[in-house]
C-alpha cells in the first residue's frame, strides 16, 4: 500500500472543523484558522497591484517567502502530528516519498489545491499537478498567482530532502509552470535545488 | 449560545464553502507572516490594503451567512458575527456598540497569539486582519457601506497585555 490521497481527505474533511471553547482551532501541531478563499486572494492581487512596477519584484518575492515558511514550518507540524500519525502513516511504505505523499494529501484537505505528486526523482526534482487551486480563482492578467502551491511544494521537498528541519528551508524552489489562472487546463509546478 | 456553520465539500474540486462562500484552512504561520509583509510593505500601504481586504472579504461571508440563516437584528448580527468569528479560529471577543461605534475585548487572538508564538512580544499592535473583520461586522449589522468604520487597537496580546482593546467609530 501507498499513500490514497482520495482516502485521506475524506477522512481528514470528517474532522471537526470548528474553533473550541476559547474560539481558537488547535491541530495539526499549530493554530488552525478557515476564512474565506477570498481573503488570501484579494490580498496577493491588491499588492502586487498597488506596487509600483520596479517594486513588483519584492511584492512577489514576498508572497512566495510568506506561502514558503508557511509550507516549510505547518508542513512539519503536520507530518508530526497526531492526525498524520493517525490517518497517513498507516498507509506510509515508501519512506520520504509516502510522507511527501502524505502531505499534499493534507494539501489537499485543507482546500488548498487538488493536488498530487506525479514524478519524484529523490532528493532532486518533483513534478506537481493540480486540477483546482484556490489561487486560480485570481484575476491578474499574466500573472502566475500560486504562491501556495508553489511555495508549499519547495518547502514539503525542503522537509524531505533538505537539512533536518529547521535549518533545511529554501533548500527548494518551487516554480508554476502552467497555472489555470492563466489559461491552461490545470497547474503544474516543478521543484528544483535552489 | 452555538451558531450552526455546515461546511460542504465539493468531491469534485476538493474544495470548502459555507453558504455558497469558498473557504481554506490556513494556520498561525501563513497569517502571521502574511501580517508581516503587509507592515513591511509600508511604500504601498500593505496594512491598509490587509485591513480592506479583510473588511471586504468577512463581509462577503457575513452578508451570506446572515442571508442563509435569517439574522436580521442589528443586535444579532453583531452577536452572531462575533460568534463566527470564534467558529473560524479567530479568537474570542465580547463586543458593545451601536451605529456610533463601539468596544471590543478581545480574550483570546489568532493573531496576537500567532504572533508571539512565532516572533515573541511585538512592539507595535498587529491585528490588523480583526481590525477589518469588525469594520466589516459593524458595518453589515448596521446596514453601511464598507469604509464606513474606523477601528483602531488600543491594547494588545501581541504587545503583553492581558487582553485585547478594540475601538470602533463611525466615520
Amino acid at each position: 500500500m501507498t499513500v490514497m490521497r482520495d482516502k485521506v481527505v475524506k477522512a481528514l474533511v470528517e474532522l471537526n472543523v470548528r474553533g473550541d471553547e476559547n474560539g481558537l482551532m488547535p491541530g495539526y501541531n499549530v493554530l488552525v484558522n478557515f476564512l474565506p478563499t477570498a481573503f488570501w486572494n484579494l490580498f496577493a492581487e491588491r499588492l502586487i497591484l498597488a506596487a509600483k512596477p520596479e517594486d513588483k519584484k519584492e511584492v512577489r518575492d514576498g508572497l512566495y517567502r510568506c506561502a514558503q515558511e508557511c509550507g516549510y514550518h505547518t508542513g512539519y507540524g503536520i507530518i508530526n502530528s497526531d492526525e498524520f500519525n493517525a490517518v497517513v502513516m498507516p498507509m506510509v511504505t515508501e519512506g520520504a516519498k509516502d510522507i511527501l505523499r502524505g502531505a499534499f494529501a493534507v494539501f489537499t484537505a485543507w482546500g488548498w489545491a487538488k493536488s498530487g505528486v506525479v514524478q519524484i526523482r529523490e532528493g532532486e526534482k518533483m513534478v506537481i499537478r493540480a486540477q483546482d487551486y484556490y489561487e486560480q480563482d485570481t484575476h491578474l492578467k499574466g500573472e502566475k498567482m500560486a504562491f501556495m502551491v508553489m511555495a508549499g511544494s519547495g518547502a514539503f521537498f525542503d522537509l524531505a530532502y533538505g537539512a533536518p528541519y529547521p535549518k533545511g528551508l529554501g533548500t527548494f524552489i518551487g516554480e508554476e509552470i502552467k497555472g489555470i489562472e492563466l489559461g491552461d487546463e490545470f497547474g503544474e509546478f516543478i521543484v528544483n535545488r535552489t | 449560545m452555538s451558531i450552526p456553520f455546515d461546511i460542504t465539500f465539493d468531491e469534485n474540486t476538493f474544495r470548502h464553502h459555507v453558504h455558497g462562500v469558498a473557504m481554506v484552512m490556513h494556520c498561525h504561520h501563513y497569517m502571521s507572516r502574511t501580517t508581516k509583509l503587509a507592515e513591511s510593505m509600508e511604500k504601498i500601504n500593505g496594512v491598509k490594503i490587509l485591513r480592506e481586504t479583510a473588511e471586504d472579504a468577512m463581509r462577503e461571508l457575513l452578508e451570506a451567512y446572515f442571508t442563509a440563516q435569517k439574522v436580521n437584528t442589528t443586535g444579532d448580527r453583531l452577536n452572531v458575527g462575533r460568534e463566527l468569528y470564534s467558529v473560524m479560529g479567530l479568537g474570542k471577543m465580547e463586543v458593545f456598540g451601536n451605529d456610533h461605534g463601539g468596544e471590543v475585548t478581545l480574550q483570546r487572538s489568532h493573531v496576537d497569539e500567532g504572533w508571539v508564538q512565532i516572533f515573541g512580544n511585538s512592539t507595535n499592535f498587529v491585528n490588523h486582519f480583526t481590525c477589518g473583520y469588525l469594520a466589516a461586522m459593524f458595518a453589515s449589522a448596521f446596514g453601511k457601506p464598507p469604509r464606513s468604520f474606523n477601528v483602531y487597537e488600543t491594547a494588545s496580546m501581541a504587545m503583553g497585555a492581558p487582553e485585547g482593546k478594540i475601538i470602533v467609530k463611525a466615520i
